[in-house]
């Protein structure tokens, strides 16, 4: 039955992140992005909060309600974590990106054997390395080799942009073990930290996320147990497979970190107007601002929606690639422009820390109409799926 | 918890309509626009289903409505043409106001001719909201009603009034003002035995929506009496009767975006242009692709909405989601025909094709 209310366990999951957000993300939110380091009792703090009463308030409530809904509890909470700072939120110690490829093509035993590291209650992460210097949504063209020999995978190649590269315990990276296959080619390997021939090269400056890490990763032949190629059930495509499964995933998770930061931008804006509007400003300029920030309160509320659904979809294992990918173009466009709106609103005013935060919002939010796909991939995916039978290059 | 696929009931409902509506609404689109009326076979056929009467069993109704169940119906005769949908569900709005805001004396009165089993499909019901700026939004009703000794004096003027010429029962919406200068509650009101004072205007020529006629009212010093208002002021009744008119609007809006998406469509993909269906070029298949993630958000912004109205959300609430999905879908479905124009070109200029109507629906909605 259509319902747009949330269960005990989605309010739980919502409050708990807002929480965190409020006094864990946002006191610390200017200096980190200022430093682009995170202190390390941050990621102490979080890691108590996941195995304290609120969060695990929330699995129990989830477990009660009998029913699958990690993705939906998952976009319900990023969206609170990015409303507080998404640059931290992408730095909260857990498996993060690689968790969705171990257990989509992982065997029992892999998963087994990989996620247990971060149940110890040490600081642990996990990343995913599947963009290049040459290729981005084009993963078909992936020069990274990975070589059979003996009982070990050697891997060769160089991957950038990985979220939490530098400091991940495992990297599921992608692979071709024969590039004359293209795509089909493709696999996902498990490479742990410390392995000899995993180099870390430069830690990017960005434009915006500043406080997330954002590392390049040299593989020079570096050798990995045969075991920890993610082999999924055996499929042809399982490699391409596993990193679009990766994407349908991860896309409405990305939606809802932009819905957050769209979110924070409004409600900052609005509150600037109520509070800070310099007494004597002409009155129909303050309608035209408030007209142009219902509108934009209206359509926060339709990209939450669309990420609602492509996280449920997911979670009922119902094939989501397109909605997946209208989450995300919709929330990528939408953060771009409702962090332009505020900075435009507020621009009269003195300097102030909510001025310099919608500032810095402005400039984490451009990122979300690239990484997981460009907005025009995204429009590509969402047409390939209208028309299944035409080809669209 | 949150949900997002319609009952199993619902979907038959659902795939109800949109057999009606392919069978019998999209075939005689043109027709309906140029007699500016749907035909009396159709209203016939739609009684029928029961889909035309969602009010109480006791009044011969098909049973109350609910509005998740029938955004879905609306979305879906929309789809088979938007004026005839508006047709449809502009008349329901008389008697549905009835029965939300109207006493049990008034619904005996009022709602028993529209669920007569031999003649209640030829009853038209009309409830009349919008004013001079043509806008559906509660703030801008203004029609100006004041208690007298025997009843209640109404000023002001109503637009966009559907079926307002031939309506068997016209319900208004206006503000109970204790005092000339105060804006008064939101009432609805039955138009019924009003001698002087109103004015009926046929409006003849719209840039859409022909297959819903509408009229306008001008009311000055008319006197209604006592027993018009319906139900009591300051109940709720006419706020729900008002969101859920806003809803099906962008219902319709939805369905008419629907209608344009796919029909744009299946041309790009039929159409050769430089050897290759034109589709497959990203400057058409971008414009389909942002066209349908457009759809899906104002439908789930409209879901919303009407998911609170069947809990029976505050009137706050209600007013503000109701004024959302409207406002947003009916941008959308803007949008959204004048782009499936664009995809087919000269052809989608031609009264051939439905999609400059649609356009021309679309534009006339706000």
């Amino acid at each position: 039955m259509i319902d747009f209310t949330l269960s005990k366990a989605q309010q739980a999951a919502r409050d708990y992140a807002h929480q965190v957000a409020l006094e864990e993300m946002r006191p610390i939110s200017l200096e980190c992005d200022r430093t682009e380091e995170i202190p390390e009792s941050f990621f102490w703090n979080m890691q108590r909060r996941y195995w304290g009463g609120a969060a695990a308030q929330a699995r129990a409530y989830g477990q009660d309600e009998g029913v699958r809904q990690e993705n939906l509890l998952s976009v319900i909470s990023q969206e609170e974590m990015a409303w507080g700072d998404a640059a931290l939120a992408t730095a909260i110690p857990g498996p993060g990106l690689a968790a969705p490829p171990i257990l989509s093509q992982g065997t029992p035993e892999q998963q087994a054997r990989f996620l247990s590291i971060y149940m110890d209650g040490q600081l642990h992460w996990g990343a995913l390395a599947l963009t290049e210097p040459g290729i981005g949504s084009d993963v078909a063209g992936m020069s990274t080799t990975a070589v059979l020999d003996g009982d070990e995978w050697v891997i060769n190649g160089h991957k950038h942009y990985i979220t939490n590269g530098a400091r991940a315990d495992l990297i599921v990276t992608f692979a071709t073990i024969d590039k004359r296959l293209g795509r089909e080619g493709i696999r996902p390997f498990v490479v742990p930290k410390g392995t000899p021939g995993l180099i870390v090269g430069r830690i990017e400056k960005k434009m915006g996320l500043r406080a997330s890490q954002t590392a390049e990763l040299i593989f020079d032949n570096c050798r990995i147990p045969k075991e920890n190629l993610l082999a999924g059930r055996g499929e042809k495509k399982a490699g391409f497979k596993a990193a679009m499964g990766t994407l349908d995933a991860t896309r409405p998770m990305v939606g809802s970190l932009a819905v957050g930061i769209a979110r924070a931008a409004y409600e900052a804006a609005c509150e600037w107007l109520r509070e800070e509007l310099p007494a004597g400003y002409p009155p129909q300029k303050r309608r035209a601002w408030e007209e142009e920030l219902k509108e934009l309160g209206q359509e926060i509320e339709m990209a939450r929606f669309l990420v609602w659904r492509a996280a449920w979809m997911a979670d009922r294992r119902i094939p989501n690639s397109k909605e997946a990918s209208m989450s995300k173009a919709y929330a990528g466009a939408l953060v771009m422009k409702a962090t332009a709106t505020a900075v435009r609103i507020t621009a009269p005013g003195e300097e102030s820390e909510r001025k310099l935060l919608i500032q810095k919002w402005f400039r984490d939010a451009k990122v979300f109409d690239i990484f997981e796909g460009t907005a025009q991939i995204q429009r590509l995916v969402i047409a390939r799926r209208l028309f299944p039978t035409i080809d669209i290059p | 918890m949150l949900d997002f696929a319609p009952t199993e009931e619902q979907e038959e409902i659902r795939k109800l309509a949109q057999s009606i509506a392919l069978d019998h609404l999209r075939p005689h689109a043109r027709k309906a626009e140029a007699e500016r009326d749907s035909s009396t076979e159709l209203r016939l056929t739609l009684a029928q289903t029961g889909l035309t009467t969602p009010f109480p069993e006791e009044y011969g109704g098909s049973g109350p409505l609910e509005a998740v169940t029938y955004t879905l119906i609306a979305e879906e005769l929309a789809y088979g043409d938007p004026g005839l949908a508006l047709n449809i569900i502009g008349s329901l709005m008389g008697p549905l106001t009835v029965w939300l805001a109207g006493s049990r004396e008034q619904q005996e009165r009022y709602l028993p001719p529209f669920g007569d089993p031999t003649s209640g499909y030829l009853q038209r019901g009309s409830l009349a909201f919008a004013e001079r700026s043509g806008s559906y939004t509660l703030a801008d009703v203004h029609l100006q009603a004041r208690r007298t000794g025997e009843g209640y004096l109404l000023n002001g003027t109503k637009r966009d009034v559907v079926h307002g010429q031939r309506a068997d029962l016209r319900v208004v919406l206006a503000r109970l003002a204790e005092s000339e200068s105060a804006e008064g509650q939101l009432c609805a009101f039955v138009l019924h035995g009003v001698q002087e004072g109103l004015s009926i205007q046929d409006e003849e020529e719209k840039l859409g929506l022909q297959a819903a006629p509408s009229a306008t009212y001008h009311f000055h010093q008319a006197q209604l009496p006592a027993e018009a208002l319906l139900g009591e002021a300051g109940s709720s009744g006419a706020v729900r009767a008002a969101t859920l008119y806003q809803i099906l609007r962008a219902a319709i809006a939805c369905g008419t975006a629907r209608a344009a998406f796919e029909y744009c469509s299946a041309y790009a993909r039929e159409r050769i242009a430089f050897g290759r269906p034109i589709v497959s070029y990203q400057g058409i298949a971008f414009i389909i692709a942002e066209m349908a993630m457009k759809l899906d958000a104002a439908r789930l912004l409209t879901w919303r909405a009407a998911c609170s109205w069947d809990r029976g959300e505050a009137d706050e609430t209600l007013i503000y989601e109701a004024e959302s999905a409207q406002h947003q879908a009916v941008k959308m479905a803007q949008a959204a025909t004048t782009d499936a124009i664009q995809v087919m070109g000269g052809a989608g200029f031609m009264q051939d094709h439905p999609a400059e109507m649609w356009m021309r629906d679309a534009a006339a909605m706000e």
